[in-house]
């Protein structure tokens, strides 16, 4: 074997967060490789995740538009529709991101290595290639971003023909009737959602009472009624004592009062798995908890201090933006460069239909921290914006300080709330007040607008606190 | 019937030269979808299908019906007690594969005959069998839905036969010999042209269409390459596996395809694990 190349910084992993980690370690003049075991870079995110999904998604909305104009254009969707049909535009969509993400790597100088990368030691990687030839690399920082997959639990089946995953489920060829999606995660939510649209009659199921817990309970109540409004449902406080395929036409799926669901496909969606296991983390001596994830403090650094772990494979939220920013923040501190606070306001975006999205205190927890928080409420019917789509459903919670002064939080659901909540962000991280909502000129008509009648509701209640308590 | 006597070389050339023009103005006789597959397989995606239906449906075909219990009673599937009856074959195989059953059963008979060559038709239906099979581990691997992987596995080489037909009609009518050898090379020539054909006759799904016509030449594919490649490595695994004289491991490894499906040498292995299975399953179907 020849000697090991060096390099100042190694990444394992190019999706989101070795991208980022790689790009912020050349910016700083570094000399950086970054090993990739897939051909394409972007990581799940490209190509079995937000892309792909959120390209379905788009097609499933024009689709849906296209039908409610039917009535004036006549227009009717042919009823066996490929699911290839509706992804056509992914190849295109994933191959600028993959030529404009290669642009970036190679205009910065690091090295893209196709392999697959474990450790021999803490500092040193070895990496197979694809024809099986060994090289081996050393660096003095390593950023471990492998990411995750999706997790199959023991006792389903999951066979990637009739019991799917999130991977597998988008080269699935036919639309089918019905689908049961198994877990009310953000990605079980989504493609119930999508489907459901799509006029699949899909039954999501899952432990809790209602999904995505850990989402502002009005807001999912919207999301559960646009379910049923397409004809779906959702099944909560269920458990699942049986899958499977009755060797037949369909999944059935057994709960634990002795109903059996039946539908022609299944989404398991029970959450994700960290891809560690070929990595030789103990010959490095990184840490691995019982979940399975690399523990990590608040600069992504592993028990070993020159090894890094970002993105999926530590701690959630599992989303694009945190690894993103997770990959950032690593090298930076690594290089001693200042990191910035920006973790307390990254932004949660759920590409459900109608989408959600939330940044900062939602009310369960601001009621949690002061004892009387005020929320003000904006639905969309109030705004001409959302008329215009057709799309009146929808809400903005706005939370406030008890004095209405401060912005605590903001929660949306509807058209454009995966935008929408970013102004909201700008606003809580230069401490704007309440106020300064209604002081500014929106453009008519905008969704924006949903922000200045939320807070003109907010100062209404201070109005009406005020006055109660001088009676 | 072919005589004996050696064709000259230009009598070869104007013979290939005739079953050309005979592709390209489509003046080929392609094979109608069987009917019992073409019924199977529509039950096949109709959500309210149940076993008793799709065994009346094959009950009305002695052939196929015959064939279905030898298939429920054989090795791979390992009744615990003889399955007598067709209800319970239905229920034990389940309708995918029947409707693979039904239809491997179907292309044995009418219109793929090439009488003189069963042996070699045989051969190509086991060929397509194990790359159907071959393609669903494939398609696992790489954790994208089988369904579709196995189609084109199953029908990429669906050309071959009716090349084979073609030449040998043409050929028996000019008293021509043929060698296997130039055969083999017609049908390797030819065969995804009719076999575009043949899928657009039929309506196959656009990707088993696409991986019939490129999953020699991928390169060229401009869409659904990962089905193409996909059915590129079952094709040489199902060569590997029934011919591996003509396909030794080595071979088999030396192509650049499962770089470019990013399989890497572990993964090979890993699928050369699964070659008794595979042939298990060939050798049920009992072409
Ligand atoms: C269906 C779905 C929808 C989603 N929607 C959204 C969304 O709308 N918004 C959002 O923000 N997030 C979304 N996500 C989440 C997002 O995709 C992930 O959080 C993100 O991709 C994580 O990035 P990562 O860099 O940590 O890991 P990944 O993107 O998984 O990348 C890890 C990379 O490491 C490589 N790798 C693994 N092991 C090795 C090794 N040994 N050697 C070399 N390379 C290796 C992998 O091939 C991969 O390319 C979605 C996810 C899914 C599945």
């Amino acid at each position: 074997m020849s000697t090991p190349s060096t390099y100042d910084i190694i990444v394992i992993g190019a999706g989101p967060a070795g991208q980022k980690a790689a790009v912020q370690g050349a910016k700083a003049g570094k000399r950086v490789a970054l090993i990739e075991r897939e051909r394409g870079i972007g990581g799940s995110c490209v190509y079995r995740g937000t892309i792909p999904s959120k390209t379905l998604r788009e097609s499933a909305l024009q689709l849906d538009r296209l039908k409610r104009a039917g009535e004036v254009f006549q227009f009717s969707l042919k009823p066996d529709m490929h699911i290839a049909t509706l992804l056509s535009r992914l190849e295109q969509v994933v191959q600028a991101h993959d030529s404009f993400m290669s642009q970036q790597l190679r205009r910065n100088g690091i090295s893209l290595l196709h392999g697959r990368a474990h450790f021999l030691n803490d500092h040193t990687i070895e990496m197979q290639t694809v024809d099986g030839a060994q090289q081996q690399l050393t660096a003095g920082t390593i950023v471990v971003g492998t990411g995750s997959r999706p997790r199959s639990p023991q006792e389903i089946p999951v066979d990637h023909e009739h019991i799917l995953d999130s991977d597998s489920l988008l080269s699935m060829m036919y639309l089918p009737q019905s689908l049961t999606v198994i877990g009310g995660g953000v990605i079980g939510c989504e493609y119930a959602s999508i489907f459901a649209l799509l006029g699949v009659e899909v039954t999501l199921i899952d432990r809790a009472p209602y999904p995505l817990q850990f989402m502002d309970r009005e807001l999912v109540d919207q999301f559960v009624q646009g379910l049923e409004q397409c004809g779906s449902h959702y099944r909560g406080e269920c458990q699942i004592t049986q899958v499977r395929w009755d060797q037949v036409a369909h999944v059935l799926t057994t709960l634990h009062d002795g109903t059996v669901v039946k539908s022609e496909k299944m989404l398991v969606a029970l959450g994700r798995q960290a891809n560690i296991e070929d990595l030789g983390l103990e010959a490095a001596g990184v840490t691995v908890s019982d979940k399975g994830l690399i523990p990590v403090n608040q600069y992504c650094q592993t028990n070993i201090e020159h090894i890094y772990a970002v993105g999926d494979m530590v701690s959630g939220p599992a989303l694009a933006s945190k690894a993103m920013e997770q990959g950032r923040r690593a090298v930076r501190h690594a290089l001693n460069l200042p990191v910035g606070d920006a973790a307390s306001t990254i932004p949660l975006g759920i590409y459900t239909i109608p989408e959600m999205a939330s940044i900062g205190l939602d009310e369960k927890s601001a009621r949690e921290r002061y004892k009387d928080p005020l929320i003000g409420r904006a639905k969309f019917e109030e705004v001409a914006r959302a008329q215009i789509s057709g799309a009146s459903h929808g809400l903005l919670k706005m939370v406030a300080d008890p004095d209405g002064d401060r912005l605590l939080g903001v929660q949306i659901v509807g058209d454009s709330a995966t935008e929408l909540v970013h102004l909201g962000q700008l606003a809580l991280q230069s401490s704007a007040t309440v106020e300064s909502f209604i002081d500014n000129v929106f453009n008519f008509p905008t969704y924006a607008e949903t922000y200045r009648i939320a807070a003109l509701d907010i100062l209404g209640q201070v109005a009406k606190r005020r006055a109660a308590k001088a009676a | 019937m072919p005589s004996d006597i050696q064709p000259a070389a230009s009598q070869l050339e104007q013979l290939e030269q005739a079953l050309v023009q005979k592709i390209k103005t489509g003046d080929v006789e392609l094979p109608l979808l069987p009917q019992a597959a073409s019924k199977v397989m529509a039950l096949a995606s109709d959500p309210n299908a149940d076993a008793a239906k799709l065994s009346a449906l094959i009950h009305q075909d002695q052939a196929l019906a015959a064939h279905v219990l030898r298939i429920a009673n054989s090795p791979a599937y390992m009744p615990r007690s003889p399955v007598v009856s067709l209800q319970h074959a239905v229920a034990m195989l389940g309708i995918t594969l029947l409707s693979e059953i039904a239809f491997t059963a179907s292309l044995k008979t009418g219109a793929f005959k090439v009488p003189g060559y069963e042996d070699d038709v045989k051969q190509l239906w086991r060929h397509s069998l194990a790359s159907g099979a071959f393609a669903k581990e494939v398609a696992r691997m790489r954790r994208v839905n089988v369904e579709s992987a196995y189609l084109c596995g199953l029908l990429h080489a669906i050309g071959k036969p009716v090349v084979l037909r073609t030449a040998t009609t043409l050929a028996s009518q000019q008293r021509i010999a043929l060698e296997k050898p130039v055969l083999s090379g017609w049908m390797a020539g030819y065969h995804t042209e009719v076999g575009s054909m043949i899928a657009d006759k039929w309506g196959l799904p656009k990707q088993v269409a696409v991986a019939i016509q490129y999953y020699g030449d991928y390169d060229h594919a401009t869409e659904f390459r990962q089905e193409c490649l996909l059915t590129c490595v079952a094709n040489r695994l199902a060569s590997h596996l029934l011919t591996p004289d003509e396909m030794p491991e080595d071979t088999l490894r030396d192509h650049s395809v499962f770089a470019e499906l990013n399989l890497y040498p572990q993964d090979i292995d890993t699928l050369l694990l699964t070659k008794d299975q595979v042939l298990t399953i060939v050798n049920a179907m009992n072409l």
